[in-house]
């Protein structure tokens, strides 16, 4: 199936996966950083809200390299959308469009509410895909496990109540 | 080391991009058993980088010669029940936490609204952390969830 953002092939599951890799031993052995991304938002939290959670020593110290890199990330979409040479702003959203069709105020809603479950549910887990799914699985850690097939059951279960229940 | 973090966080978004990790069909497809792709691609990326870490934890020491420091994620209740809430949330918005600054990158309008939620969401978390300790038995404030 192709990409929702142009017809290019998508990469090789296992070309991906080795680029994955890549990025992650290259931050521990040139940064001596584990990767994560999820306590990005806590890093972005940090710079407004002043709970003593976010003003933590822990927090602060990470913003140093993952604001950098949450940046990285944006741009990164950027070069490969734009890599057709024909970059859009879109509303497209695929399967979603033909079984759900919200327009884009219900859209946004939708994106709003899966939004304050993944900020929530990552950073109770202490972790998210990369965090513990990655890093911590490759490192056999047991909260890791335990998070990676949490979130695999929950997504799981989402998806079939809405694409084979609610909107079947 | 700013700019190597940016070119690293490229590449990672670049690879997530153009592999359907940061795409909502592949998303679905994922949790519906319809498709091989991310479950090859977590897979083949978890079982390279457990080589990788063998190797650089077996020297001990960064390209610059620091001793190398994983931090430690507790177990916690929190590990299951965030879990949860986060498959929730990615079968919803069709990404986790990394591609939804991809999809921004890529010009989907609606990742925006799904970076506002993520910020709140994890905003109320803190707020509430005293508060989820006590209920949930969390570890202490200064430990936290652990980042990542």
């Amino acid at each position: 199936m192709p990409l929702i953002i142009d017809t290019l092939p998508p990469l090789h599951w296992f070309a991906a996966g080795a680029g994955i890799a890549a990025v992650t031993l290259i931050l521990l052995y040139v940064g001596n950083r584990r990767l994560g991304v999820s306590s990005g938002f806590e890093d972005v939290c940090s710079l407004v809200l002043p709970q003593a959670y976010f003003q933590r020593g822990v927090v602060r110290a990470g913003r140093t390299w993952r604001l950098p890199f949450l940046a990285g990330l944006v741009a990164g979409g950027f070069v490969s959308a734009a890599l057709d040479g024909d970059w859009n702003l879109t509303w497209n959203l695929g399967v979603f469009d033909a079984a759900i069709g919200f327009g884009p105020a219900g859209k946004l809603a939708w994106m709003f509410v899966g939004g304050l479950f993944i900020g929530f549910g990552t950073r109770l887990a202490g972790g998210c895909t990369s965090g513990h799914g990655i890093f911590g699985m490759s490192n056999f850690e047991l909260p890791s496990l335990l998070t990676t097939l949490s979130f695999m059951a929950g997504g799981i279960v989402t998806t079939h109540l809405v694409y084979r229940v609610v909107f079947g | 080391m700013t700019a190597v973090y940016f070119v690293l966080g490229a590449v990672f978004g670049f690879v997530l991009s153009r592999s359907g990790a940061a795409d909502y069909n592949y998303i679905q497809m994922m949790f519906l058993f319809e498709s091989v792709q991310l479950y090859g691609i977590i897979g083949s990326a978890v079982a390279l980088t457990s080589a990788g870490l063998w190797a650089i934890k077996r020297g001990g020491r960064t390209a610059t010669g620091q001793p190398i420091v994983i931090p430690v994620k507790p177990l916690h209740r929190g590990n299951v029940i965030g879990g949860l809430l986060f498959g929730v949330g990615w079968s919803m918005a069709g990404m986790c936490p990394g591609p939804i600054l991809v999809n921004i990158g890529e010009g989907k309008i609606y990742a925006v609204a799904a970076l506002a939620g993520a910020l709140v969401g994890a905003g109320a978390f803190g707020a509430l952390y005293h508060r989820l300790q006590e209920v949930l038995g969390l570890p202490p404030i200064n430990v936290g969830t652990s980042g990542g």
